[in-house]
């Protein structure tokens, strides 16, 4: 069933995420506050993160470009980009923003724009990686809820059919009844 | 739905617009009469740790007012223009809020509702690095304020803890915890929150704020004391509970007779 190969799908791609290190706990973190009221919020994280890192990611080659280089403002730039990929359990990422932050306190030049072209790449592959796998986690949620309104719905049809058969020979009084219509009635009795 | 949409409407302003204040102190006030869930400030620079901290309370059931800086958050508290501290703030802040701490600095009731009208704030958590106003900064701010009775937990991402924790403590922050939050550190807040309370009732029944402040600040130095060999955050928690444990000890009966009715209020809203 298609179902059952995106739930194996979503369940093989989370595993990895996670085994190759991609992610650590925090995301787990996330996902536990996902609930019925608010069933987007891990989606609505990771695109805050990524909005908001994108604005970080261009104050920090627009410092890295000026000279002499600011490193005060780079190490306060790179805090920030640190903090919100930690929050959101961004694991390479945070880890290439400790290297930066190294070399920025060392005043490395060379060594933070190596380093950050590192922190854009894990950025970016994480940034793919998490639109694959929310885009397979959103259409197994619509294949459940799909499978639940058609359910629902044959479910809705049963009963509904049921209360107007229990009631056929109040409503067969009030339009008249045929043979055919008698004999139809006991098929779909017995039927259901 | 309605709470939660004006809630977050609140959210949304707060962060976007100064100037639709009055409205939105309207709305937080109405909620706050209808709910009796503990109301937590949050002050923090990062959206993306506002939005956390924000989701981390609501689902603990706490109603949260969040905003992105110090300065804002002394502006909501009322504490902008105030007469209590030795501020020297520009007179740029919105008319609404000079007059109504003017107004309300002359009553003499229950110190945390003093500033604004019904403004009940149990708990603060703020940020330790931030542009500007820093998180240490906005604590000694409240500290010498009227909200001084209001429970403060400081966090950071920063590893350093020691540092930051001890001079965060030593300034009268209640806790401080490290960042990324997570569900389990809110537990730990819950204790703040009820003492906060048990505060707040002292207040009403004695009237008697002296005695509260020393009660205060003796639990503070007791943990001052307590964290001097803190380095990482296993060792902070580990602190945290045995001070926990400690003032638990100092006023167990009056909480733990105070935990079932308030928990009884809790589930019943």
């Amino acid at each position: 069933m298609d179902r059952n190969r995106l739930h194996n799908q979503v369940a093989s791609m989370r595993r990895s995420l996670f085994d190759q290190g991609y992610l650590d706990d925090q995301f787990i973190q996330l996902e536990e506050l996902q609930d019925d009221t608010n069933p987007n919020f891990v989606q609505e994280v990771v695109t805050l993160f990524y909005n908001d890192s994108t604005r970080l990611i261009q104050n920090i080659e627009q410092a890295l470009n000026s000279r002499p280089i600011d490193f005060c403002k780079l190490d306060d730039y790179m805090h920030q980009f640190k903090g919100s990929s930690s929050s959101i359990g961004a694991k390479k990422v945070t880890n290439e923003c400790t290297a930066f932050r190294e070399y920025c306190n060392a005043e490395n030049a060379e060594g933070c724009i190596r380093s950050f072209q590192q922190v854009k790449q894990e950025h970016a592959i994480l940034k793919r990686k998490l639109e694959v796998y929310l885009q397979t986690v959103t259409s197994f949620s619509n294949s459940m809820s799909c499978m639940e309104t058609i359910l629902s719905y044959i479910a809705y049809t049963i009963i509904s059919s049921s209360l107007y058969i229990e009631n056929m020979d109040k409503y067969g009084k009030l339009f008249g009844t045929t043979p055919q219509t008698e004999l139809g009635v006991d098929k779909c009795l017995t039927t259901l | 739905m309605e709470l939660m949409k004006s809630s977050d409407n609140i959210i949304q302003d707060r962060t976007q617009q100064q100037h639709k204040q009055e409205p939105e102190m309207q709305a937080q006030e109405g909620q706050q009469e209808q709910g009796h869930h503990f109301h937590v400030l949050a002050v923090d620079d990062s959206v993306i740790d506002r939005k956390l901290l924000e989701k981390l309370l609501k689902v603990s059931s706490y109603q949260v007012t969040c905003v992105d800086s110090g300065d804002k958050a002394l502006e909501y508290l009322g504490l902008l223009n105030n007469l209590d501290s030795d501020s020297t703030a520009s007179s740029s802040s919105p008319s609404s809020s000079s007059s109504s701490s003017s107004s309300s600095s002359n009553s003499s009731s229950c110190s945390q509702s003093s500033q604004r009208e019904g403004l009940k704030v149990n708990l603060i958590m703020t940020d330790f690095c931030m542009p500007g106003m820093s998180g240490y900064d906005l604590l000694k701010r409240l500290k010498g304020s009227s909200w001084k009775d209001v429970p403060v937990v400081v966090m950071s991402s920063e590893n350093v803890p020691s540092r930051i924790s001890i001079r965060c403590l030593e300034g009268g922050a209640e806790e401080f915890m490290l960042k990324p939050l997570q569900l389990s550190d809110l537990e730990k807040i819950e204790a703040y929150l009820l003492k906060s309370l048990h505060l707040s009732c002292t207040n009403i029944d004695k009237d008697d704020d002296d005695n509260n402040a020393d009660h205060n600040s003796d639990n503070n130095n007791d943990k001052v004391v307590n964290n001097d060999s803190n380095i990482d955050k296993g060792n902070n928690s580990t602190s945290m509970n045995n001070n926990f444990s400690k003032r638990k000890a100092l006023s167990s009966e009056d909480t733990e007779s105070r935990r079932p009715k308030i928990k009884g209020l809790a589930v019943a809203i």
